[in-house]
């Protein structure tokens, strides 16, 4: 019916052959075989064999995932046939650059980090995607939130990129963006652990962000937009840079199943000591903490010399932990299918804390006809997670902060009948909290993206492609928080017994069409591209609480007391984008690009916001007059762009707050005042670097760096608070940098038929500094705890500076930088016969948190070292056993409460065993195609001053944040994992 | 240039039936969840005026439980124990220097944002056709009674580190940058006559008008436009006894609801509840408290007269009358002297706590007659205080004090401490009558303070704004 199409085919002949991996010569499957210059191609079934119609006058393209690409000239042979070498140093992966363009690693102007399935789960089983992250990425600093299971973490790329806003990178999942929301749970809200003195805020929550959802055994790769010269693409939401997601797909070849089990266990990095106490240190101390000196000596006389390790009694369960996963792939040259199931769980080291989670997916993959193809990509989700209570607390309700109090002579365990003594001294016993209260929540949720490609012109030196796609993410999270009305803190209150049920819900939509034109001009290969782009997000949050509780009662609904809130946020951006590519013969690759931006979380909807982008890169090693034996590859690039941050939701508004007097509705004017006229901040990046290749690419060095600017950050404008306004709600507040460096050093050092070893380091650091100021300096909110050291906006200082008093009380100074010197991860792979050996080492040097786990031990006199004699941050010596280190002695500094983070951790290391295929032949004839076994473990060595006093240098009180997250107070505690693993494929 | 035109046209129709009809417009968003400020400054209907007046008068009571209790814990009338966070005895008891970028000074936000608000109820007013002038003079005589009481206590917290007495409002676009300078403590006390001379002059011109929202029931006898006169007199005496003003307190004492033969506890008060969009009582301290307790400062039962019913027998919260209680389990912290009593200012979570009453009227007008030399008209006074709370008259129980000046100052300090006890006048009354170092010290190294430091955020203003 289409008949021009025919005279391309008259001229085609069959070629066939045989693709065979170089290292051990079985055959390859899925790699793409393409005739160079068309859109002509297939790929290899199961055992590596292909067919194919191609002019003789053509050359081939075979490339796959992993190895280097060849390419050989047709001409008259019939049969071609070839072994694959493994690519080393990853310059022929194909890199997301766009909404709907893509573009070699050796052409790419960008440093663009990635990370691939073996990267993320190739050493060893976390369960949920910061795990798989950490120390693997130059230029992420990636820090926990709680230690608790389920995750939580917080991602800032190339340094904090917003004050106000989000510092979490975009999620993008097979085109669509992915919510990472950290949902309110009430956890931290008054009626529990009352880390905020009031119903309604949950900054101090301390719950997962939602990334924790995705089964990272579902991931191919992730591409990692760090600044804004390579996000430029995705506008006004891409100011932290964007992180994009490629879940696997189906190989054509035969249907293959993939049975994955670890079994393991995890248990804390690091508990506290505690000090002993003798009549002496009772008397000293007065008593103890809360109890006077009569009561206690009772106490401890009664104890006979019995202890008890209340560290290892709450934080000691040896947690359990499984992850069983199910993928079955496979498909013909018009459909190819991935399917997988995964079911992951995993216990605290807390009893009754732990985490699930079920996922199942389907992806596929159907060509309709020579023009037109699509996929879909599906995946439903149910994770649940208790996290019992931690971190801040005026209660007495969170476990470490109310420990950190208790005498190791005073036994509040369990009785025998089951009832729990009180704490005189916290207002709480702990292990009824841990058996009795809970926060869990579950989430349920659905993501959907499909993706159409239709061919609309193919000829030699031209093609017209439209691709369209569309996709949602829907979730709903469900939190409860419950306090039983007669655990001790309650049963004092005025309405005993609180209980929470929250309904969390994000709905994103997202919609994308692309057309691009590819042709030439004489020996420059063009792409020109036009991208209209839609999507709506609604966050929704809602709770019900009910306070004084009828005995066992946990609806909320029927307390003496009811408490409810409903917000919803939505928001809308459309956009649209042109690029240009300009390739010459792979010697020079330039890309300019524009994004227009419209959006509802500004005052003026009608405003378009202007996003540029330009990057080019010059492979000088392609051309005639650079001739090097040695020198494989050296690129150098540089790339410019602009992303913009939004305001937040409601920030461009001045609401009323409703009240209730007297039995009556009542309305009070905000404190906080909106901006309508605000814009977005705008975050723009000028990145350099070289790549080099020496010895066939043997050793590669990457090295990038950057300049990012953020202008016009958007930052509260503080008023005079005698004004009766705290704030301006937003205001373009001045201008903020980060500069920083970025080193990946990969070497293949051995490669025999015996042994491969394979090695990388990787160097980043990042720099930032204040650089304008148009408002008065002023602590950044909920950033700390007062002189304990928190962080502050001025002028020509570091944005993540903590800031505090000297011992002379001269305040507020800045005192140390929470940022790290500098990261290195060094990581290696050694492969010997069958067995597998891979390790992960990562090194922070320098940051400080402001830590105040030792100031409550100080407190309470239960510091290991609180007898031994002190030096007052004065220069005085004091008198042995009083604590010379405590917040408000006189002469007391805030350096006293800020704690070095260097560390050097042993974040990944495994040993794995391949049966070799004769043996299971041998056994199960052709039934199981491969079997392999493998210990590994997770944080086994951690070395680093900050144990001595704390539980882990990663934390983080305040969950994600770009600007305060380094705050410690008694955290999750986090925890080594170790695994026994086992693969069948079938 | 050949298309695949059957390609282009199933493309096309699946963009087309998946894309939203406006391609490139977004639509303004009206905000889902609450209303706008700006919807209630211009125009305002009645409904939203009530709304906004029943807002004013929640407000007022904002800041009041921690003015109280941190101004307690200064002038030693109570420790605040506070068990996670050792700031609420080591500054407020002067063992460090307060945190001007702390926590001890929320009253001085609460105090100016309800200043600010009050002055938006007003200007609502003033700006709708929907009241009559004597209905939009009601609204602005409360409006400025309610921030002369506020900034009264603000002012007498902030002692000579002064307050700001131009504050601005949302009308004049950049005035919000213009906050004026700190004024002195005198000069921050004109500033309260001026604003509580003011709101009685606008009451007046209200006439027999009813305020155009709803009085809660703490206002009982007090919820009308005239009868409010009485309370904003009553807050008159107060300014002018910190102004040593004794003739001016003693011409707003006779036109406020003092009352020598009428009971102690009239007055208009605060009302609380468990309603969402209320709060609970914040004086209200369970029994034995064990988390932040309030414990009463070791002298105060001490220095206690026998029979005292303000400080012994059943407690406000066991159905009795004293406003402290014995503990079941002393509590100290931080080499504190052990503390046996706990307040229990509060009976329950939802009673009403007093704005100004009748006992202070008459300690107020025993003051100003011992001042001006009326001595045996102030021992009469001082005997209805006394005998209302268990204890015999001076004559009987301290008959040197009758007819000494100094001697009955002492003696009505001593009443004042005990009958205003946790009402946030302990610090005050010392403070101006320079007796601070007879306040007593836990321990050693504690010390008294005389006045809050300038908050953190005015201190950056002042150096990022300078006049």
């Amino acid at each position: 019916m289409i008949g021009f199409c025919g005279r391309l085919v008259a001229q085609d002949k069959l070629v066939t052959g045989k693709v065979t991996d170089s290292k051990d010569g079985s055959g390859l499957p899925g790699v793409n075989v393409s005739v160079k210059g068309t859109s002509k191609g297939t790929t290899t079934d199961a055992t590596g064999a292909y067919k194919l119609n191609a002019p003789a006058t053509g050359t081939l393209v075979f490339s796959s995932v992993g190895f280097s690409s060849k390419n050989v000239a047709i001409g008259n042979k019939s049969e071609i046939s070839l072994a694959l070498d493994e690519d080393v140093s990853n310059l022929e992966e194909v890199v997301v650059t766009g909404l709907a363009s893509s573009i070699k690693r050796s052409n790419n102007g960008n440093a663009v980090g990635r990370l691939d399935a073996k990267d993320l789960m190739g050493t060893t089983s976390p369960q949920t995607l910061d795990g798989a992250m950490s120390g693997k990425l130059a230029g992420a600093n990636i820090r926990q939130n709680s230690g608790a299971p389920g995750g939580g973490i917080s991602i800032q790329l190339r340094g904090p990129s917003s004050i106000l806003g989000s510092s979490e990178p975009l999620y993008v999942i097979d085109g669509v963006i992915m919510n990472n929301s950290q949902f309110n749970t009430g956890a931290g809200t008054a009626s529990f652990n009352g880390a905020v003195s009031n119903a309604n805020t949950g900054s101090q929550d301390q719950g997962a962000n939602r990334i924790s959802d995705l089964n990272p055994n579902d991931i191919e790769s992730m591409d990692i937009l760090k600044g804004p010269s390579a996000a430029a693409v995705y506008g006004t939401r891409a100011n932290a840079g964007v992180i994009v997601i490629t879940t696997k797909r189906g190989k054509a070849g035969r249907t293959s199943i993939r049975l994955s089990q670890d079994i393991g266990q995890s248990s804390a990095i690091n508990l506290l000591p505690s000090s002993n106490w003798d009549e002496a240190k009772i008397k000293l101390y007065g008593g103890y903490y809360g109890v006077d000196e009569k009561t206690a000596l009772e106490t401890f006389r009664a104890a006979n010399g019995k202890t008890v390790d209340y560290d290892k009694e709450v934080f000691g369960n040896i947690g359990a932990v499984s992850n069983t996963n199910l993928t079955i792939t496979g498909g013909n040259d018009k459909t190819r299918f991935f399917v997988s199931g995964g079911i992951n769980s995993e216990t605290g080291i807390v009893k009754n804390t732990g985490f699930g989670r079920r996922t199942i997916r389907a992806n596929v993959d159907q060509k309709i006809s020579k023009n037109v193809d699509f996929s879909v990509s599906t995946s439903y989700i149910n994770s649940n997670s208790s996290r019992s209570f931690l971190g801040n607390d005026n209660n007495g309700v969170s476990l470490g902060y109310s420990i950190a109090y208790l005498p190791n002579f005073l036994d509040l365990r369990k009785r025998a009948d089951g009832t729990y003594p009180e704490s005189p001294g916290t207002g709480q016993n702990p292990f009824e909290v841990i058996d009795r209260m809970e926060n869990k929540d579950e989430v349920n949720r659905f993501l959907a993206s499909s993706n159409w490609n239709f061919l609309l012109m193919n000829n030699e030196s031209s093609s017209l492609r439209l691709t369209a796609r569309g996709g949602l993410d829907y979730l709903l999270q469900e939190p409860r928080v419950y306090a039983p009305e007669d655990v001790q803190y309650q049963a004092l209150r005025a309405l005993p017994g609180s209980s929470r049920y929250a309904y969390n819900k994000a709905f994103n939509t997202y919609l994308q069409s692309a057309l691009t034109y590819t042709w030439k001009i004489g020996s420059v290969d063009l792409a020109t591209q036009a991208v209209y782009q839609q999507d709506n997000t609604l966050r929704a949050e809602s709770w019900i609480q009910g306070d004084g509780l009828l005995p066992g009662q946990r609806n909320p609904s029927t307390a003496a007391k009811v408490l409810t809130f409903s917000e919803n946020k939505p928001e809308a951006v459309k956009a649209y984008d042109f690029n240009q590519e300009f390739n010459w013969g792979d010697k020079i690759i330039a890309r300019i690009g524009v994004r227009n931006d419209r959006t509802t979380l500004v005052g003026d909807v009608s405003k378009w916001f202007t996003y540029p982008r330009a990057n080019a890169a010059i492979n000088l090693h392609k051309f005639d007059f650079f001739k090097s034996e040695a020198i494989s590859q050296l690129k150098v690039r540089a790339a410019f762009g602009q992303t913009g941050g939004y305001p937040s939701f409601g920030d461009i508004y001045s609401l009323l707050v409703g009240v209730n007097y007297g039995g009556k509705l009542g309305s009070v004017s905000p404190t906080s005042v909106g901006n309508p006229g605000i814009t977005p901040e705008r975050a723009q990046e000028l990145e350099y670097g070289v790549d080099l290749g020496l010895f066939k690419n043997k050793i590669t060095l990457e090295a990038t760096y950057y300049d990012k600017t953020l202008k016009d950050f958007l930052y509260p404008f503080p008023l005079s608070n005698s004004t009766g306004a705290t704030q301006i709600n937003v205001y373009p507040a001045g201008d903020m940098s980060n500069k920083g460096l970025e080193i990946g050093l990969n070497i293949q050092a051995v490669k025999n038929s015996k042994i491969t070893w394979s090695t990388g380091l990787q160097y980043w650091y990042n720099r930032s500094n204040v650089d304008r100021l148009a408002v008065a300096p002023s602590f950044v909110a909920s950033s700390g705890f007062g002189n304990f050291g928190r962080s502050r906006i001025q002028q020509g200082y570091s944005p993540t500076l903590l800031w505090g008093r000297d011992a002379t009380g001269k305040s507020p100074l800045p005192i140390k930088e929470g940022q790290p010197d500098f990261q290195l991860s060094w990581k290696n792979n050694v492969t010997f016969g069958n067995f597998d050996f891979s390790m992960l080492l990562h090194w922070q040097q320098g940051g400080y948190n402001s830590s105040l786990n030792r100031e409550l031990k100080d407190e309470a006199g239960t510091t290991f070292d609180w007898s031994e004699a002190a030096t007052a941050a004065d220069g005085s010596a004091t008198v042995k056993g009083l604590s010379s280190r405590l917040f408000g002695n006189p002469g007391y500094a805030t350096e006293d409460f800020l704690f070095s983070t260097t560390y050097v951790r042993l974040r990944e290391v495994a040993l794995n065993y391949t049966i070799p295929k004769a043996s299971l032949t041998k056994i199960f004839g052709d039934a199981v195609q491969g079997v392999r076994i493998g210990v590994s473990g997770q944080n086994l060595v951690n070395v680093s001053d900050y144990f001595k006093y704390n539980y882990d240098p990663e934390a983080s009180n305040f969950g994600n944040r770009p600007i305060g997250g380094n705050i410690d107070l008694t955290p999750f505690p986090s925890s080594k994992k170790v695994f026994f693993k086992v693969v069948l494929d079938f | 240039m050949k298309l695949n035109i059957k390609t282009l046209l199933l493309g096309a129709t699946l963009l087309s039936s998946a894309t939203s009809c406006s391609l490139l417009e977004v639509d303004a968003l009206k905000e889902p969840n609450n209303p706008t400020l700006e919807s209630v400054l211009k125009d305002a209907t009645r409904t939203q005026i009530s709304q906004l007046g029943n807002g004013m008068m929640l407000v007022m009571r904002t800041g009041y439980a921690d003015m109280a209790s941190i101004s307690g814990s200064v002038g030693r009338e109570i420790v605040i124990f506070a068990k996670t966070d050792n700031r609420y005895y080591t500054e407020l008891q002067g063992l460090t220097a307060i945190d001007a970028g702390g926590i001890m000074l929320p009253w001085y936000n609460s105090y100016n944002q309800t200043r600010r608000r009050a002055e938006l109820v007003a200007r609502s007013a003033a700006n709708t056709g929907a009241l009559s002038a004597e209905e939009k003079a009601a609204v602005k005589g409360a409006a400025r009674t309610v921030q002369a009481y506020v900034m009264l206590n603000c002012l007498n917290m902030s002692g000579e580190t002064g307050i700001r007495t131009t504050f601005s409002d949302l009308q004049s676009p950049g005035d919000l940058l213009k906050p004026g300078k700190f004024v002195s403590y005198a000069e921050g006390l004109a500033y309260i006559k001026q604003l509580i001379d003011e709101g009685d002059a606008e009451l007046s011109k209200a006439g027999s008008a009813a305020f155009p929202f709803p009085m809660a029931s703490g206002w009982a006898g007090f919820n009308t436009p005239a009868n409010m006169k009485k309370v904003n007199r009553a807050i008159a005496a107060r300014v002018a006894m910190y102004q040593k003003d004794w003739a001016g307190m003693n011409t707003a004492l006779a036109a406020s609801f003092l009352d020598l033969k009428g009971g102690l506890a009239t007055g208009p008060m605060f009302n609380y509840s468990t309603t969402a969009g209320d709060a609970v009582n914040p004086f209200f301290k369970p029994k034995d408290e064990s988390n932040t307790p309030w414990a009463a400062q070791k002298d105060l039962v001490k220095d206690a007269e026998a029979g005292d019913t303000r400080i012994f027998g059943a407690s406000r919260s066991e159905g009795g009358v004293a406003k402290i209680r014995k503990r079941a389990a002393s509590v100290t912290l931080g080499g504190f002297p052990v503390s046996d009593f706990e307040s229990q200012i509060a009976g329950t979570n939802v009673s009403p706590m007093s704005i100004i009453r009748n006992e202070e009227l008459i300690l107020m007008k025993a003051e100003a007659d011992i001042q001006t030399g009326k001595l045996a008209d102030a021992e009469a006074e001082l005997d209805i205080i006394r005998t209302a709370n268990g204890l015999a008259k001076i004559a009987t129980a301290k008959p040197k004090v009758s007819g000494d000046k100094d001697a009955l100052i002492t003696e009505l300090l001593n009443q004042r401490r005990y009958s205003l006890f946790m009402e946030g006048h302990r610090w005050f009354d010392m403070r101006r009558y320079n007796l601070l170092s007879k306040l007593p010290l836990d321990l050693p190294a504690h010390k008294i303070w005389d006045k809050f430091p300038k908050q953190q955020n005015e201190i950056d203003w002042d150096s990022n704004n300078p006049l």
